[in-house]
């Protein structure tokens, strides 16, 4: 059979031209010169999570990684400029679902600032112990996806079904599994009764037994002590001078904590440790939120104690100060006109991965935020996480992300 | 000059004895009556064509190959034992692990089911790749797999009696990485780059090991002749005369495969398969099951070297089948405490796998050496 050529002019469309990389142009020269492997990882990769690392490797060794993320961005402090304040604790539960009495906490302690009210004894213990809850069920998360990071899917599997305790928790005390929507302005939803108490007692204990069997298993396994002993270090200058929050940065040995330095909540009435490691190395990343588990194990004890001495009802506050038991059929007569005082509010809070940020600016008149500004900790230590990464070996690259708990939708917002 | 008759008589001479389908089996005899079944083979022995294919697959070389310990043996094995995979570490890590498409038997014809699904996918060749090695390559990597067959011997089935069946069949086995790294090649893509060099590397850090333990004990039966090796090991096993070679090979099979914690050239969350990214289809089963054929291949050889190989009760209905059968079951209980080792290792990086191939493991085989060349001096095997 003949064949035939017919001359079709043909153009690359317009949109091969839009979609280039957002790469440096001295990165091209660099892959070209034969010395480097320039390696784009993610965002459809097993180990890179919603976003892209574009890896400067040089034999096995990774000279720099330079971030990409934004692939998951939501535009959640624009949303919030449209909605009413009530209305966005629900949106600023999104970024990190699995830790949301922290994330709305923040926001909801925002509003609490502005209008100046005094939350109940008893709201401040249940919205102190839930933060916790969520902690355990964020670390047990980021743990299973560092193990499986590092190849270990037993270590993966056992703290994602530990995890189904703490969602359990929030179903049974909230209604929801994840974002639970519990705290508001003023105290928490709805209380919590005795039976749900002793649940959530039973359930730590389990925790703390089943944890022993997964310490055998992966945290004391030789092979993962291996893989992230002296791996990734940041010594205690850098890790102030990147400005990594949380517990990676109490992992350099900085004692920084907002839950002990600007005490919220029930947090100065009870008594815990700030765990702190000296090493800076992936490893002790690992165990500070390791030992944490333990201690907010130990805080939640507590907290259920105090609840149980408590008399029930009064578990929230309305805006002319008076007590509520149950905010029920009142939520949008109290809430839905909440127009803030003109100001700027911010507030620190703890959340699992580090220190988070919220900043409301409201103009004194209108029922939506002015402005809301969230930083998330997972933005904060970006830098740090990348720095981190020079001069490790290209396999760790996983291995350091998994140390981090690295979170793209909590970064991203 | 070989005719139609000699080649049969050639066939029948040297074919594989089993009763239980090359004898009659008598149902039942009275004083005066019996009755049989008539012995399979004998069905198709007077039709011309069909008796030398009948005579040629029961041809002792051909049904080395073929059936057993060859490829029916091995595609049994891949299918069990990446069930068994599946299974044992769900059951681990508290989950069901496979089981909606057969309830009735925990879901064992799993991977037969993933097989026909990767059989009816779309093989996508990608415009980079070497379109020609791309493709080959997968096929060309039964050779190195079914070539040894040829020198491992399983009791009488076996297709060439050499004194040096043992280093042999290490050399062929060793053609395979050279596969994988072509096959990354062909690839050319920059994961698949990666993960050939990762390949080469373990290579580089297992092979010096294998040789040195499998010589070790080759030294202390004085010969490199599976048969000798098997008939020495009677009484007592090559695992208990030298452990640290035992130890050594143990080790170096689990880095020859890719088994945890050295699954370092296909690690997903890293390289993801590594120099297998680019393949789809029943190309990628094919190269998937490259390291468990690898594994079947060395298990078979710990077994003979250390485990007294086909040595076992004589099973009469097996006939010759019967050593070959001790050897599989030898085979695939190492082969499971090898994928075990999923359940609780991690994954140790490339250059701690060279530290540990050229620093640990090669003292420890140098140990083996020694002792193999102590205990073979003194002759350990001809007073046992």
């Amino acid at each position: 059979m003949e064949e035939y050529s017919v001359p079709v002019p043909v153009k690359p469309p317009a949109e091969i031209e839009s979609l280039e990389l957002p790469v440096p142009p001295w990165l091209g020269e660099v892959s070209k010169k034969g010395d480097e492997l320039v390696l784009f990882v993610g965002p459809q990769h097993g180990g890179s999570g919603h976003m892209r690392l574009i890896v400067r490797v040089h034999g096995d060794v990774i000279r720099e990684v330079i971030p990409d993320p934004g692939f998951v961005h939501r535009g959640m402090e624009k949303l919030a400029e449209n909605r009413l304040y009530v209305q966005n604790i629900p949106l600023v539960e999104r970024p990190a679902i699995m830790d949301c009495v922290n994330f709305s906490l923040g926001y909801v302690r925002a509003i609490e600032k502005a209008l100046d009210m005094e939350v109940p004894e008893r709201a401040r213990y249940i919205r102190t112990m839930l933060a916790e809850v969520c902690r355990i069920g964020t670390h047990l998360y980021d743990a299973g996806i560092l193990s499986v990071f590092l190849g270990h899917t037993t270590g993966f599997m056992w703290p994602f079904a530990l995890r189904e305790l703490t969602c359990e928790i929030l179903m049974r005390v909230s209604g929801a599994r994840i974002t639970a929507s519990y705290v508001i302005p003023g105290g928490v939803r709805r209380d919590v009764d005795r039976s749900t108490l002793n649940f959530i007692s039973d359930a730590m204990t389990y925790i703390q037994q089943k944890s022993k069997d997964f310490e055998k298993i992966f945290i004391k396994n030789p092979v993962t002590i291996a893989r992230m002993k002296d791996v990734a270090v940041l010594s205690k200058k850098e890790a102030i001078k990147y400005g990594i929050v949380g517990p990676f940065l109490r992992a350099s040995g900085v004692e920084y904590d907002v839950r002990a330095i600007e005490p919220y909540d029930a947090y100065d009435e009870l008594t815990w440790d700030i765990v702190v490691a000296d090493d800076g190395d992936s490893y002790s990343r690992f165990l500070v939120r390791v030992n944490e588990i333990q201690q907010s194990i130990g805080i939640i004890r507590q907290c259920v104690k105090a609840l149980k001495d408590m008399p029930e009802g009064k578990i929230a506050v309305d805006t002319k100060g008076k007590l509520l038991d149950s905010v029920k059929g009142a939520f949008f007569r109290m809430f839905g006109r909440l127009t803030l005082p003109a100001g700027e509010f911010t507030t620190l809070t703890e959340a699992s991965r580090g220190t988070l940020l919220y900043t409301i600016v409201s103009d004194g008149k209108s029922n939506a935020p002015y402005r809301l500004r969230m930083v998330t900790p997972g933005w904060y230590y970006l830098k740090g996480f990348m720095e981190s990464l020079k001069g490790c070996r290209l396999a760790d690259l996983q291995a350091v992300y998994g140390s981090f708990g690295y979170f793209p939708p909590e970064a991203d917002r | 000059m070989l005719s139609y008759e000699s080649l049969l008589e050639m066939f029948r001479q040297n074919s594989v004895g089993i009763p239980l389908i090359t004898r009659k089996v008598v149902l039942y005899h009275t004083a005066s009556k019996i009755a049989y079944i008539p012995p399979l083979t004998s069905l198709f022995a007077k039709i011309p064509i069909l008796n030398l294919i009948v005579a040629l697959l029961f041809w002792k070389p051909f049904f080395a190959v073929l059936f057993a310990p060859g490829l029916v043996c091995i595609l049994i094995a891949i299918l069990f034992i990446i069930w068994f995979e599946r299974k044992v570490t769900a059951r681990v890590q508290w989950r069901y692990g496979p089981l909606e498409v057969s309830r009735s038997v925990g879901g064992i014809i799993q991977p037969m089911a993933d097989g026909m699904r990767y059989f009816f996918q779309e093989v996508i060749v990608h415009r980079e790749a070497h379109r020609p090695y791309f493709l080959q390559f997968p096929l060309i990597t039964f050779l190195p797999v079914l070539l040894p067959i040829l020198v491992i011997p399983a009791g009488a089935i076996y297709a060439i009696n050499t004194p040096y069946s043992i280093p042999v069949a290490i050399a062929l086995i060793s053609l395979i990485p050279m596969i994988i790294v072509a096959i990354g090649w062909a690839s050319n893509s920059k994961y698949a780059y990666i993960g050939s060099l990762r390949e080469a590397m373990m290579y580089f850090s297992y092979e010096v090991v294998l040789i040195i333990s499998a010589m070790s004990m080759v030294i202390i039966y004085g010969s490199a002749n599976a048969f000798s090796i098997v008939d020495k090991q009677s009484v007592v096993p090559g695992i208990v005369l030298n452990p640290f070679a035992a130890l050594a090979f143990f080790v170096a099979i689990a880095m020859a495969t890719s088994r945890f914690p050295f699954e370092i050239p296909e690690a997903d969350q890293e390289v993801v398969f590594g120099p297998f990214i680019e393949y789809t289809g029943i190309i990628f089963g094919v190269v998937m099951t490259l390291a468990y054929e690898k594994l079947y291949l060395l298990c078979m050889l710990f077994s003979i070297l250390f485990l007294g190989g086909w040595n076992g009760p004589f099973i009469p209905p097996l006939g010759d089948l019967s050593p070959a059968f001790w050897l599989f079951l030898k085979t695939i209980a190492l082969m499971m405490i090898f994928v075990f080792f999923r359940t609780f290792y991690a994954r140790y990086r490339l250059d701690q796998a060279l530290k540990i191939g050229w620093s640990t493991l090669m003292a420890l085989a140098v140990v083996a050496l020694v002792t193999g060349i102590g205990l073979g001096a003194v002759n350990v095997t001809g007073w046992l």
